[in-house]
């Protein structure tokens, strides 16, 4: 089962995704609407995928990012970042951050399940 | 898992979020134009309106509504140098940005009615690519006053460094508290979030920072939050407001010399940090609240409405059963528990239906400030809500009601500021709305200038009839259907264009009362009272001449034996209006009335045995009726066709007998009966 | 061709526009409302809501008629209004070719009360259309704020 939490303020875009990803098989999906509650949440349980927005109250999802990789235990998680910056410099510095992979809004649902699928097999690979 | 989501499906959802986010939008922006008319900034309102139009920018884009992410696009991109900038906004920018926000809404408003979202005018798009930032950012606060980590402190905005220097020089302390998540204090109700809201009801949140720290037992997630506050509470207040026993809690003030290096302040935390200023209502957390479509309450509504019929049919066939000699002593029980089954599902769907009264009065700052730059007049508008919360459809209904009123008061009743001078008025006019909960059915609203005044000889004039005495003949006259004093604004305030359909709304169809007091030269107040509810009250039911009718329980003082021998006749008036008994109930006379003759219905065969007490503007009234029947919940169904209005009549039930039966509010009925509210019928 | 109810008064035909039609039902009587003007019997229950009944013979001068086994109500829609029109009886429902309206003659509309506002011949059946506004006192005027009840008096009104 591959555990997947999901974390933007908006519960209509939690659910776009959610409903997006449901696609792909042996999916389970944990929701936070800001960054700090996905930092906790991290904290308690363990997850296969972490799906961000950037843009959120509190702390921002690049603080996130980088509180993230800064824990061993979360240092391979693969986080996906959603965001609605799709220039090439936010790219880059996401990139940078410590981010897997990077989709700008709007996305159509055939292109998150194509990123996440990748991402999962990427993590298969690497694990086996 | 088959074939794709499609995101269209999602619009709805969309559409509800997408409101309130621009609800957020609005009333940040308001914030920080009034902030900024004191001189001061508002960092935090900016950055929230930015995530607001942000957050619409990218679900809009997500669900294809390209118009709205134009709009939005802009917004977004000159919202966020000005967060960066940390500068003040300008006012044309605060301008443009609100015209953002009206357009947005109204195709949010379009799509919701199944139509289009157009696109948007070039003009509004030049006008908010044009906007410029204006100079001076806030310069950095020194923070040698602050003993906190550097590596904290680094992540410290600009503006969070500012509050918690102001707060330290108002008195208020700085702290910062730990928490770290646990499994068991999940389980206990403890998260991160509920800490947050506990702890904002004793304390300002200025910021909080996630850490990392070696798992222990107090910290089995490896992970701290430290929780930077201004707060004026002791350390165990706040430990108690989260429910902790202790709570690891530091100052971060430092006591120094070097406090006079504190820049200068502008005003004081309170008002910087409650920011109710200029009538803005605080809007409250969202957190936890689901937003439902009221059609879906509605089908609740109905559906629990035909439970209720079902019922009475049930009961009603039961009785007839024991009649029968039947053993329906268990059947009975199982309807008293069904009963009261009911009973609380009729409550539960009933507080859901229930908003709160600030909704009402959110958007009226908003139409307050376009009215006065459209008008030029210099208003100040001063807002009352309360905790009561009314049924939506109510709500809806009152909306554009007050929305008239207030048309009204800054468009025609309060002066120019150069007349209010010379009328040794301040210049400023006054405009203020109440909203509170009469009792606990009735919701009372006023809405009053310090303007004008109504002008009753030239209302009375143009309506071609007599002056009337008091203001509420002065109220009848300005409700007369198509009666336009529009013409003569300068004298009458020009309230009489739209009357006619406050009146309607409030009386005739939500089953209020409407009132009027006005001052010719000093101002004037409208007083509305609507029913909380429309739908389910408990109800005495009762027969008059073989008649069935039903009232409200809460509207009933008493119900009272009648001894016919008891009566006192008062001789009746000349305009045939009923004649009135008077009867003494604990040595106090109380006037009473015969229903069937209000009613011109057949006299009983019998003089009626007993009479409903109500209570009217403070006297108490008694109605004679055949016998009471008994009491029981009821749906009621408004009746507003113009054919069948009636007075003291508010609506319709059904008994259980498929047929109509009538709900009377005999507060209302006596109102009616009270000699000096019939001008109308004796002017003809 | 538009689709029309058609129904009786006193042996005469009328004719009213489908479109305008919710439902018709039975008729076993209605619950009196005080204050009301004569010629509405008072209100019933049809789907949930709480609707007027006209009685058509009243508002049309003719005299009242028991409630028969042919009594009809049409429960009519007009600008958002619901009301019920009690009828003698109503049982057919038609196509008529509206092109060969004519205007009704004067006598027949006064006699109306203006609420017939065109004929249409049927064969040998000659049809009044109805002027369901007209008769639903949409112009203000036409509202009951005191009108007179067929013994003369006027009913208790509150200036509404």
């Amino acid at each position: 089962m591959t555990e997947i939490l999901v974390v933007d303020d908006s519960k209509v875009m939690r659910d776009m995704i959610v409903a997006c990803l449901r696609a792909i098989p042996d999916t389970c999906f944990s929701h936070a609407s800001s960054g700090l509650e996905a930092i906790e949440r991290l904290s308690l349980a363990t997850f296969d995928l972490l799906v961000l927005d950037l843009n959120m109250p509190d702390i921002g999802g690049v603080e996130v990012l980088e509180f993230v990789r800064a824990q061993d235990t979360l240092r391979a998680l693969p986080v996906l970042i959603v965001t609605t910056r799709g220039d090439d410099q936010s790219r880059e510095r996401v990139l940078q951050a410590g981010a897997t992979a990077f989709l700008a809004k709007p996305f159509t649902p055939d292109s998150i399940i194509a990123e996440v699928r990748a991402i999962l097999a990427d993590r298969a690979e690497h694990v086996a | 898992m088959t074939g794709t989501a499609d995101l269209k499906e999602f619009i709805a959802a969309y559409l509800i979020e997408a409101e309130e986010h621009l609800t957020v939008a609005n009333t940040q922006l308001l914030a920080i134009e009034s902030a900024q008319r004191n001189g001061d900034t508002n960092p935090r309102g900016l950055r929230e309106t930015f995530r607001s139009l942000h957050t619409i920018k990218g679900l809009s884009a997500m669900v294809g509504i390209e118009p709205v992410v134009a709009i939005a696009h802009r917004m977004e991109n000159f919202l966020r140098d000005s967060d960066r900038s940390g500068s003040a906004l300008p006012q044309p920018a605060i301008d443009a940005l609100l015209r953002g926000v009206r357009a947005i809404e109204q195709r949010i408003a379009a799509l919701a009615r199944g139509d289009i979202a157009a696109a948007p005018s070039e003009e509004l798009l030049a006008a908010l690519d044009s906007l410029g930032l204006s100079a001076a950012p806030v310069a950095r606060a020194p923070t040698s006053v602050l003993d906190l980590d550097p590596e904290l402190l680094a992540k410290l905005a600009p503006f969070e460094v500012d509050q918690l220097l102001r707060g330290i020089a108002t008195g208020a302390r700085a702290l910062r508290a730990e928490f770290s998540p646990s499994p068991e204090r999940a389980a206990q109700g403890l998260t991160i979030n509920s800490v947050r809201e506990r702890i904002a009801k004793v304390a300002d949140i200025v910021r909080v920072l996630p850490r990392a720290v070696p798992v222990a037992p107090g910290a089995p997630g490896g992970l701290c939050f430290i929780l930077i506050l201004l707060t004026r509470a002791t350390d165990e207040a706040i430990a108690e407001a989260v429910g902790l026993g202790s709570l690891n809690v530091q100052g971060i003030a430092r006591d120094s010399p070097t406090k006079a290096v504190v820049p200068d302040l502008a005003p004081s935390i309170d008002a910087e940090l409650d920011g109710v200023d200029d009538g803005r209502i605080d809007t409250h957390s969202r957190r936890g609240v689901v937003r439902v479509d009221v059609s879906r309450l509605d089908d609740a509504m109905e559906g629990l409405s035909a439970l209720i019929v079902t019922r009475y049919r049930l009961a009603r066939s039961i009785a007839a059963l024991t009649e029968h000699g039947v053993n329906t002593r268990e059947l009975s029980g199982i309807m008293n528990d069904n009963a009261r089954q009911l009973r609380d599902l009729r409550a539960a769907i009933v507080r859901v239906r229930m908003v709160p009264v600030n909704e009402l009065l959110e958007r009226i700052p908003l139409l307050v400030r376009g009215l006065r730059r459209a008008t030029n007049r210099s208003v100040r508008l001063e807002l009352e809500g309360g905790d009561a919360e009314l049924d939506k459809s109510v709500s809806e209904r009152l909306f554009p009601v007050i929305v008239h009123l207030v048309r009204n008061a800054v468009d025609h009743a309060i002066e120019t500021p150069d007349e209010r001078l010379r009328r040794g008025k301040p210049e400023e006019g006054l405009l203020r709305i109440t909203c509170g909960a009469r009792s606990n059915t009735r919701l009372e609203i006023t809405v009053s200038d310090d303007g004008r005044g109504i002008d009753r000889a030239a209302v009375a004039a143009k309506a071609g009839r007599p002056a009337p005495d008091d203001d509420a003949g002065l109220l009848e006259l300005l409700c007369i259907p198509g009666l336009s004093t529009r013409d003569i604004v300068t004298t009458t305030s020009g309230r009489g264009m739209g009357m006619e359909i406050v009146k309607r709304t409030i009386v005739d169809e939500l089953g209020g009362e409407l009132e009027l007091h006005s001052q010719f030269g000093q101002g004037t107040t409208f007083t509305l009272r609507v029913p909380l509810t429309i739908s389910i009250v408990d109800a005495f039911s009762f027969e008059c001449s073989d008649q069935r009718f039903v009232v409200p329980v809460t509207m009933v003082e008493e119900i009272i034996e009648v001894d016919s021998n008891a009566l006192v006749q008062v001789p009746a008036n000349e305009d045939g209006s009923p004649a009135v008994d008077m009867i003494s109930r604990r040595g106090v006379a109380v006037p009473m009335i015969q229903l069937w003759q209000v009613f011109h219905l057949q006299a009983g065969k019998k003089p009626p045995r007993k009479a409903i007490v109500v209570r009217r503007a403070g006297a108490p009234v008694a109605f004679a009726v055949d016998r009471m029947l008994g009491q029981q919940e009821v749906v009621i169904r408004p009746m507003n066709d113009a054919l069948v209005r009636a007075p003291g009549v508010s609506g319709a039930t059904d008994l259980g007998d498929g047929r109509p039966t009538l709900v009377l509010d005999l507060v209302a009925l006596s109102a009616s009966l009270n000699t000096s509210s019939q001008p109308l019928a004796r002017a003809r | 061709m538009k689709l029309h109810v058609l129904f009786t008064l006193a042996g005469v035909e009328y004719a009213l526009p489908f479109d305008s039609v919710l439902q018709m039902e039975g008729y076993a009587g209605a619950t009196l409302v005080p204050g009301a003007p004569a010629y509405v019997d008072g209100i019933v229950t049809v789907r949930g809501m709480v609707v007027p009944v006209l009685d058509l013979r009243t508002r049309f001068g003719l005299p009242r008629a028991e409630i028969g086994l042919d009594t009809r109500i049409i429960v009519a829609e007009c600008s958002g209004r619901v009301v019920a029109l009690r009828v003698d009886s109503a049982r057919e429902v038609l196509k008529l070719d509206i092109e060969k309206n004519q205007p009704a003659p004067s006598i027949v509309s006064e006699r109306s009360s203006g609420f017939v506002h065109a004929v249409h011949a049927l064969g040998k059946r000659l049809l009044l259309l109805i002027d369901l506004p007209k008769l639903l006192g949409e112009n203000s005027h036409d509202l009951p704020h005191a009108l007179p009840h067929a013994d003369g008096t006027t009913r208790f009104q509150l200036p509404s």
